[in-house]
């Protein structure tokens, strides 16, 4: 299907500066020594701690990975005497390390601030403690350079799934996602979805930054969601967990008729069910789209609607039963 | 397929009439549009995705046309992209 032809990028670099300006709010950093070496790039979303380096074991240092400085650190450079403490950090300073971190509010001399600055590269401080950093850093540093695609399509939150409607443009998904929006769902993006992968095996899609919730209706042009139909319509991101392809019926087609065997789309290597929803007039895609996504939860919670009724057909057809009512007779039910 | 690159040329960009201008040209064809920038990658058919690309005055698009009509709609959305667009 279409979505697996998409382009996919991914970061090869962010820039010292773009760390600090993303997460300086989040992560309280604060500049130390400047702004030399903010165009430093960081390649490598792994963090390191620059400890043995400091004691001048140098080899398979990785110096170009993100600095962390933490109590261990700092506490074996305030043990050291002063003219060590120089050398040990000129000798640290010898490597274009992209920026370091100090963590749990340590301080270090203002000289070795400047000699870092001179080297252009910028110290950040934080009152956050290493572990916790660490982790934060490492879940930015993935965010930024996971893989990315755009997905020609709408993403709506159906009952707390993330839904992603495809198909050819004019089929109507954004008209879907307007009925979807009008039932109580929440809308993620809607042509433009941009889809990262975080970790191994979850998509994460949403809206771009310029369009965010607009949408457009052929006929009426571009509309607003979030000021038409206020907060409760949206939602900035979400997890992509089923795609629904929608097309022109063909006849000659092959649809599931049980539900037995579903199919998969790969987007960016991770499988999702796919379901492909034929389309013709009269038939409402939005209580099917409502249901896909009902039908994925109680799935998700352990039952699976055509594998029971399987068991169930399995279970008749040994019993060899006659007759055919649901119930053969119900006590004084004469309504 | 075929695959062209264009320069933006008009001094505003593509901005919401041009974009308006490139998806009703592209919706007159049969054949798939893709407009590529800076590796961002979009339908062409798909006035909120033609927005998004942002594309100001000297940018560069990479376009692919793939389908029937390929020949035809491709010389055409060339074609607008050489007229600025109808605008200077």
């Amino acid at each position: 299907m279409k979505i697996e032809r998409t382009h996919e990028t991914r970061k090869k670099s962010i820039t010292a500066g773009f760390l600090y300006q993303q997460t300086h709010d989040r992560f309280g950093l604060k500049q130390l020594n400047g702004e030399a070496g903010f165009d430093n790039l960081i390649r490598d979303k792994s963090l390191n701690r620059p400890g043995l380096a400091l004691a001048g074991y140098v080899e398979l240092f990785t110096y170009d990975r993100v600095q962390i400085m933490g109590n261990t650190e700092i506490r074996y450079l305030n043990s050291l005497k002063p003219s060590q403490r120089m050398a040990a950090c000129t000798n640290l300073l010898e490597f274009k390390m992209p920026c370091i971190i100090l963590t749990n509010g340590n301080i270090i001399a203002e000289e070795l601030l400047q000699a870092a600055a001179a080297r252009h590269i910028p110290i950040f401080g934080t009152e956050f403690e290493t572990t916790k950093i660490s982790y934060f850093l490492a879940d930015f540093l993935d965010d930024q350079f996971s893989p990315q695609v755009v997905v020609h399509g709408s993403l709506v939150d159906i009952y707390g799934v993330g839904v992603l409607l495809a198909g050819r443009s004019g089929i109507g998904k954004s008209e879907i996602a307007l009925d979807l929006i009008e039932r109580g769902h929440r809308l993620v993006a809607d042509d433009v979805v941009n889809v990262t992968r975080k970790g191994e095996g979850i998509l994460i899609g949403a809206g771009t930054d310029l369009v965010k919730h607009f949408m457009e209706i052929r006929g009426l042009g571009l509309i607003d969601v979030r000021s038409m139909f206020g907060i409760r319509a949206i939602r900035f991101q979400k997890r992509v967990e089923i795609a629904i392809e929608l097309e022109e019926w063909q006849g000659d087609r092959d649809y599931t008729r049980t539900g037995l065997d579903t199919d998969q789309v790969s987007i960016l290597g991770v499988d999702i069910p796919l379901v492909k929803l034929p389309i013709f007039p009269g038939k409402n895609v939005t209580v099917i789209a409502e249901v896909v996504s009902l039908n994925y939860l109680l799935k998700h919670y352990g039952y699976d609607a055509p594998k029971e009724f399987a068991k169930r057909l399995e279970g008749v057809i040994g019993q060899k039963k006659k007759g055919n009512r649901a119930i053969n007779y119900f006590e004084h039910d004469f309504e | 397929m075929i695959e062209q690159t264009v320069t933006i040329l008009n001094r505003k960009g593509l901005h919401t009439r041009p974009a308006a201008l490139l998806v009703k040209t592209a919706a007159r064809f049969q054949s798939e549009l893709t407009l590529a920038k800076d590796g961002f990658e979009i339908n062409g058919k798909s006035i909120i995705g033609v927005m998004t690309l942002a594309a100001e005055q000297g940018s560069q698009l990479t376009i692919r046309v793939e389908g029937p009509d390929e020949e035809e709609a491709a010389a055409a959305i060339v074609a607008i992209f050489e007229r600025k667009f109808d605008e200077e």
